[in-house]
């Protein structure tokens, strides 16, 4: 058995197009004063620091090396450190590069920190087109909105969603962003607004889109032992893990379905002892790029029936308010830093659970679940916390 | 560490100037078959796959996208070190350790078929290095500058290397450059960077490099000849060359100073058997030797001189021939840690170093970052 881990500490910034009243060490230092400040711990206390970033985003190579003073402070240097990336799923790997850090024993006390500069990035489409393969599929486009608009199109085929449903998503992230002092995106609509709004790859819409945000954000994991002396209540790491999809996109020909979200699901529910997630799960931070993957991602993980997704939107199921409520941040559709997202809804959802999400926090809750997907919707990654030790 | 980790099977492509005839994935694949076939275990057995490589040198967003499911990874739990190879390895074994997986695909891969001057050039600042032309081998060169000028080492010391490595890859068929120069053709090939000359510098070579780890009781069933991971160390250098003392290697000796007290070693050159040491250029293989603790500052060049690293010494050092002679853009680590497996598995052919029971395997996460600045030490033994 591993040993048990738990978050500690968590430090946000303010994100927006193009933070550039900060350098990218000024950026990054931010978030990890705000992570160790919250755990009340100096940089001398940190072991190890896992990065996560997406360095074609940042028109960088390797920014953690630029950051490396930020990360471990004046007087900490000559740490380990080790550099993460996995594309959007970047921050959800670099919380199981923390988590697998202290797991293995080698280490008590590990830094987590994620950037992204999206606001110097000329065109991110473009740059994620050199993700897929230079013969066969980069040439129609391929990127993340592209994907996400055959997604939309086929679960619109198959099971009936409509142009309504996406904008009901739209409006509820956005409702519950305003409640998020660290979002980009910090303004209201209304369905009709929604629905009025330009086409960007069809069937999807201003609305339906995340913007491109400049932001970081840092975790603190920590071993057994160290954990109840750095947090009053930590959010222990119930379980874990990460799945990867085949590369080209013909071979995974099911949108109207995220098959391989559903599978990583199964594996973690069984791991951390879930038998009915919607029952059990007090709160999501779900990573919706796009406001159709938010309903494929509750049908996935086992929130309803494949095909009924729109129908937790509808009922409001998953607002504040709701039985289960999905991204009380407003979620990666209000603020995407895309490297560090992932980090962020790992960041949120412990926040739920150590009772400190201010505003957007949902009350009582006990267990909470992170997600992340990245690589032209290829990997997933996901990490169950919980109020109490496993 | 909680649990025993070790290395089971070890995969290698020929390394070459370019593999026309081969995409990325199919590369990596070969390396990938090699090492499962070396462990006669089927792809269905590995249960997570660590990647590495740094996507702006590569061209190519995500590269992760296509290494994973070329080494076995479909739909299983997978991650990309944005680093050399070694520290890869070094994720893996962490995942190993903490008992949440029985064996593990560590995959590493080399294209760079152009220049990376510039890709390294955006590592840096936009503010202050960038216009200076700061790049990997610029600042390599202000490291082995620095080095040279204060403690008074030859280039025809350093050449020396160059000419031991260069001889050792002519037994080693896997090597990109299998021919051997001597310190004169050294010190009389083009500058590239002062002191650098082109012969100081390591090639660019095109392939891939694959190890399958294991860990508990899975080992025993595999195989009985494995290389048991004693001690891994790992660290990182501050960013600003400025303020920095260029002629010693600090995140090296961190490294270091883990794994030697993991692997309880007190006197590595009694203890170690062989090397393999990241000589990213001519005078940093000097310089590692220093930082591992085998030589006084300064110190480097005699140890070479003494013969105490070249074939037959008591501490070989890069019986493959290294870095300088087969360049994998991030692979050069772990293929230090590949040809440390073999070495002490017996299994290193034409370069074996006999009875080599303890290996040492230092990689640097060369590529992306000012200098030598991240340093990853591994310790395997064959007990």
């Amino acid at each position: 058995m591993p040993r048990r881990v738990a978050i500690v500490g968590v430090g946000l910034t303010r994100c927006s197009s193009w933070r550039r009243d900060v350098s990218y060490p000024e950026l990054v230092y931010e978030a990890v004063s705000a992570a160790l400040q919250d755990c009340d711990i100096g940089p001398d206390a940190v072991d190890a620091v896992v990065y996560g970033s997406m360095d074609p985003f940042d028109g960088l190579n390797a920014p953690e090396r630029w950051c490396v003073d930020a990360c471990a402070s004046a007087g900490a240097l000559n740490k380990p450190l080790l550099k993460i990336s996995t594309g959007g799923t970047t921050g959800g790997s670099a919380a199981l590069g923390g988590y697998y850090h202290v797991a293995s024993g080698m280490f008590d006390v590990v830094l987590v920190v994620c950037s992204q500069r999206v606001g110097e990035t000329l065109d991110a489409q473009r740059v994620l087109n050199t993700a897929v393969d230079p013969v066969y599929e980069r040439g129609f486009g391929a990127g993340a909105i592209t994907v996400a608009a055959i997604q939309a199109t086929s679960h619109m085929h198959y099971y009936g969603t409509t142009e309504e449903d996406l904008a009901m998503v739209a409006v509820q992230n956005h409702e519950n962003s305003s409640n998020n002092p660290y979002a980009h995106l910090r303004f209201k609509f209304t369905v009709e607004d929604a629905l009025n709004s330009r086409m960007l790859s069809t069937p999807l819409r201003l609305s339906d889109c995340c913007p491109s945000s400049d932001g970081a954000c840092a975790v603190i994991f920590a071993s057994e032992e160290k954990a109840p002396k750095l947090a009053k209540h930590p959010a222990w790491v119930r379980a874990c893990g990460q799945i990867t999809d085949n590369y080209f996109m013909g071979d995974r020909p099911w949108a109207e379905d995220w098959d391989s979200l559903a599978i990583l699901a199964r594996r973690i529910y069984r791991l951390a002892k879930i038998d009915n997630p919607r029952r059990e799960i007090d709160v999501a931070e779900l990573y919706q790029a796009f406001t159709i993957q938010q309903i494929l991602e509750y049908e996935a993980l086992g929130f309803c029936q494949k095909g009924e997704g729109a129908k937790l939107i509808r009922d409001g199921t998953t607002s504040m308010q709701g039985e289960l409520p999905v991204d009380p941040s407003g979620g990666v559709l209000c603020n995407n830093p895309i490297g560090a997202s992932g980090l962020i809804r790992v960041a949120e959802a412990a926040l739920q659970v150590m009772g400190k999400a201010e505003q957007r926090q949902v009350p009582n809750v006990k267990t909470a679940l992170a997600h992340a997907w990245g690589a032209t919707i290829g990997f997933h990654t996901l990490m169950v916390l919980d109020k109490q030790a496993p | 560490m909680v649990g025993r980790v070790a290395v089971v099977g070890v995969g290698q492509t020929y390394h070459e100037e370019a593999k026309s005839s081969q995409s990325y994935y199919d590369v990596a694949f070969e390396a990938a078959t090699k090492a499962l076939e070396d462990a006669a275990l089927d792809k269905g057995e590995i249960d997570t796959v660590i990647a590495s490589g740094w996507d702006v040198a590569d061209g190519r967003t995500i590269s992760d996208m296509y290494l994973v499911p070329a080494a076995s990874g479909y739909l299983k739990d997978s991650a990309k070190a944005a680093e050399d190879g070694v520290l890869a390895f070094a994720y893996a074994c962490m995942r190993l350790a903490a008992g949440a997986f029985d064996t593990a695909l560590v995959i590493a891969h080399g294209h760079t078929e152009h220049p990376p001057e510039l890709v390294s050039n955006v590592v840096f600042d936009p503010f202050f290095f960038r216009p200076m032309g700061a790049s990997t081998i610029t600042t390599l060169a202000l490291q082995a500058c620095a080095y040279a000028d204060k403690y008074g080492v030859t280039p025809e010391q350093a050449a020396a290397v160059v000419a031991k490595n260069r001889r050792n890859a002519v037994d080693n068929p896997y090597a990109h450059l299998r021919s051997p120069v001597s310190v004169e053709d050294v010190v009389r090939s083009p500058p590239v960077a002062w002191p650098l000359r082109a012969l100081d510098c390591p090639p660019r070579s095109v392939g891939a490099v694959a190890l399958v780890l294991a860990t508990g009781e899975r080992i025993r069933r595999i195989r009985s000849d494995v290389a048991w991971l004693r001690g891994i160390g790992w660290a990182v250098d501050g960013y600003e060359l400025g303020a920095a003392d260029l002629w010693r290697l600090p995140s090296l000796a961190a490294a270091t100073a883990r794994a030697y007290a993991a692997a309880s070693i007190k006197n590595p050159l009694d203890e170690l058997d062989v090397a393999e040491v990241h000589d990213i250029t001519s005078y940093h293989e000097l310089m590692a030797y220093e930082a591992l603790g085998w030589a006084q500052p300064g110190g480097g060049a005699r140890l070479l001189e003494e013969g105490v690293t070249g074939r037959g010494g008591k501490l070989p050092v890069n019986p493959s021939g290294g870095v300088l002679s087969t360049n994998l853009h991030a692979g050069s680590g772990l293929l230090r840690v590949a040809e440390a497996v073999l070495q002490v598995t017996g299994r290193a052919g034409a370069h074996q170093v006999e009875g080599a029971r303890m290996a040492l395997a230092h990689g640097v996460s060369a590529a992306a970052g000012p200098a030598a600045a991240g340093n990853c030490v591994v310790v395997l033994g064959r007990d």
